[in-house]
């Protein structure tokens, strides 16, 4: 049996800690970072401002790091992070930031992401996340903490999902998802999707007290069961003195009907995120607006 | 030729600019042309009789030229200027007699797939996972959302946006904004027609007949359309879509359709 060489190409400059596995023809680009016990597949492309932590594995065809589908882009060095333990699946996409968005797109720990699922540019996923086969992120969504996210959804722009909550398969998310409930149509999209119940396994993942779980479920049970308009709910459970999770519930839901079309994210279009600040020098930021790319 | 890496497998016969890159581990076949400027990153696959106009960028895992009837030699796809053309997205080849076309300046995002013989205009975006069936026409200046699909052989005029999970399975009319499943009219593409710097004048008249004709239900209203017609100082855009809606091939579209299952039934 011919003894075919194993072709990868790895720039001299990449930074890639010594026991990871590069499968063969992968690309790795400069200016790419990759931490220790970090496996990768086979016809991997890694570019851009990457870093990716350590204990991470990397299945075949992967695109991660390249440019962001944003006509706004102008070619800055804007950054994607991965952080440690994640299961990324074949064909999963992830782009770098933008210059209006944080410059930043992040993901952290202990996320799968399921095959063919795309991470578009100034996306925040947290940690735990389930994002399932062919889920398309669109730009600067935020995905809190233990989100599960079933196959073929697609989520729009600006986008917050809230902690544990749980979207069916085949939803359009075009709205904020409160934190621990269940979201998607009862018909697989021919009715709009909405809040259709508790998810159960994301307050058994939570690990809450008792008393906590209670006012959660008391909390969840008195905003989504019954008619009446969310405001003045939200009013009376927080005239109530609700503590804990939640008074976040509240919050959430509070912050998301003050958003535009129920999206509290779109107040930072063409601004920095919170999330995004500790990552940018103040430096680049005093010139961005002076370049007038970002409002003040 | 320092642009093309070593890694990369290029067909004696290729045709291919002298200021092109591409990158590792892709492979060109025999008989594709590829114009000046185009960047091709790594691991992109472009077989048959395929050309590229100049100034394309074509991302990494991308396939094109590929033909769903086994023979790539036969087939053809031409690709305009200035296109990119994203990860993962498969673009077939049609017949020599019905090419696959592509115009200039679009962008079809990730995962996307255009069929065999499809005809996509300029100035068109198409969102991830986007699938374009073999035949379809897709004019200028179309937006798709996510996970939009285009049956064989449907029309998507120009200017036009569809929402994210829209099926087209009949002809979607000019300036127009479509959503839900099965879908419906919702109303002018009012945003896309100001940047592409239509007047006031034309989108107020536009707005008008829309509301006119599809009556906020979505479906085609016949009288309203006749009514509409038989006005005399009409707008040059509002012509353009009464032309349009008229020559409609969604029913003959679905005629074929409905005689080829017979013929399926029939053996």
């Amino acid at each position: 049996m011919a003894n075919l060489e194993v072709v990868r190409e790895i720039h001299p400059a990449a930074r890639i800690a010594s026991n990871v596995k590069i499968g063969a023809y992968c690309v790795i680009g400069e200016h790419v970072t990759i931490g220790p016990n970090t496996t990768i597949g086979r016809h991997v492309t890694v570019s851009g401002h990457t870093s990716i932590g350590s204990g991470n594995f990397i299945d075949d065809g992967c695109v991660i790091g390249v440019l962001p589908q944003d006509l706004k882009y102008r070619g800055s060095d804007t950054m994607m992070i991965v952080g440690h333990n994640n299961t990324i699946c074949r064909n999963v996409t992830m782009h770098i930031g933008t210059e209006t968005g944080g410059f930043v797109t992040r993901v952290g720990n202990g996320n799968i992401f399921r095959e063919g699922s795309h991470v578009a540019h100034d996306c925040f996923v947290d940690n735990d996340c389930t994002i399932g086969r062919s889920v398309q992120l669109a730009g600067h969504i935020l995905v809190q903490d233990g989100a599960v996210i079933e196959a073929l959804s697609g989520v729009h722009h600006f986008v917050t999902i809230g902690r544990y909550a749980h979207i069916g398969a085949r939803t359009p998310v075009r709205r904020d998802v409160p934190p621990f409930t269940s979201f998607y149509s009862e018909d697989y999209g021919w009715t709009p999707p909405s809040v259709r119940g508790v998810h159960e396994e994301g307050i058994a993942h939570a690990s809450l007290k008792k008393d906590e779980e209670a006012e959660l479920r008391r909390a969840l049970y008195e905003l989504f069961d019954d008619e009446a308009a969310l405001q003045t709910k939200i009013e009376q459970l927080v005239d109530l003195g609700m503590e804990g999770e939640a008074a976040a519930l509240c919050e959430f839901c509070q912050n998301s009907l003050r958003g535009k079309f129920g999206r509290i994210r779109e107040s930072y279009r063409g601004k920095i995120p919170p999330e995004a600040v500790e990552y940018i020098s103040d430096e680049k930021l005093a010139e961005l607006k002076q370049q007038g790319i970002i409002q003040a | 030729m320092p642009n093309i890496s070593e890694y990369s497998i290029i067909e004696k016969g290729a045709k291919i600019a002298k200021d092109v890159k591409i990158g590792p581990y892709c492979y060109i076949g025999p008989k594709v042309k590829i114009g000046s400027g185009c960047v091709i990153e790594n691991n992109v696959t472009i077989v048959g009789n395929t050309t590229i106009g100049s100034d394309c960028s074509i991302f990494p895992m991308a396939v094109i030229g590929t033909s769903t009837e086994g023979d790539d030699d036969k087939c053809k796809c031409t690709i305009g200027n200035a296109n990119s053309i994203r990860e993962h997205v498969t673009i077939y080849a049609g017949s020599a007699k019905k090419p696959t076309v592509i115009g200039q300046h679009n962008l079809i995002m990730i995962s996307s797939q255009i069929g065999a013989g499809a005809k996509i205009g300029d100035h068109v975006i198409f969102a991830n996972c986007t699938h374009i069936a073999d035949g379809a026409i897709i004019e200028d200046y179309v937006r798709t959302s996510a996970f939009g699909f285009v049956d064989e052989d449907m029309t998507v005029g120009a200017y036009a946006f569809t929402a994210g999970y829209v099926h087209v399975d009949s002809d979607v009319p000019p300036y127009s904004m479509v959503q839900g499943s099965p879908y419906r009219v919702r109303g002018v593409n009012s945003h896309n027609l100001k940047t592409c710097g239509f007047g006031d004048d034309d989108i107020r008249s536009l707005k008008r007949a829309f509301r006119d004709l599809y009556n906020g239900k979505g479906a085609l209203n016949p009288q309203a359309l006749a009514k509409l017609m038989n006005e005399k100082r009409l707008n040059v855009t509002v012509k353009n879509l009464i032309k349009q809606i008229k020559n409609s091939r969604s029913r003959k579209a679905k005629l074929i359709r409905a005689q080829r299952a017979e013929d399926r039934k029939n053996g």
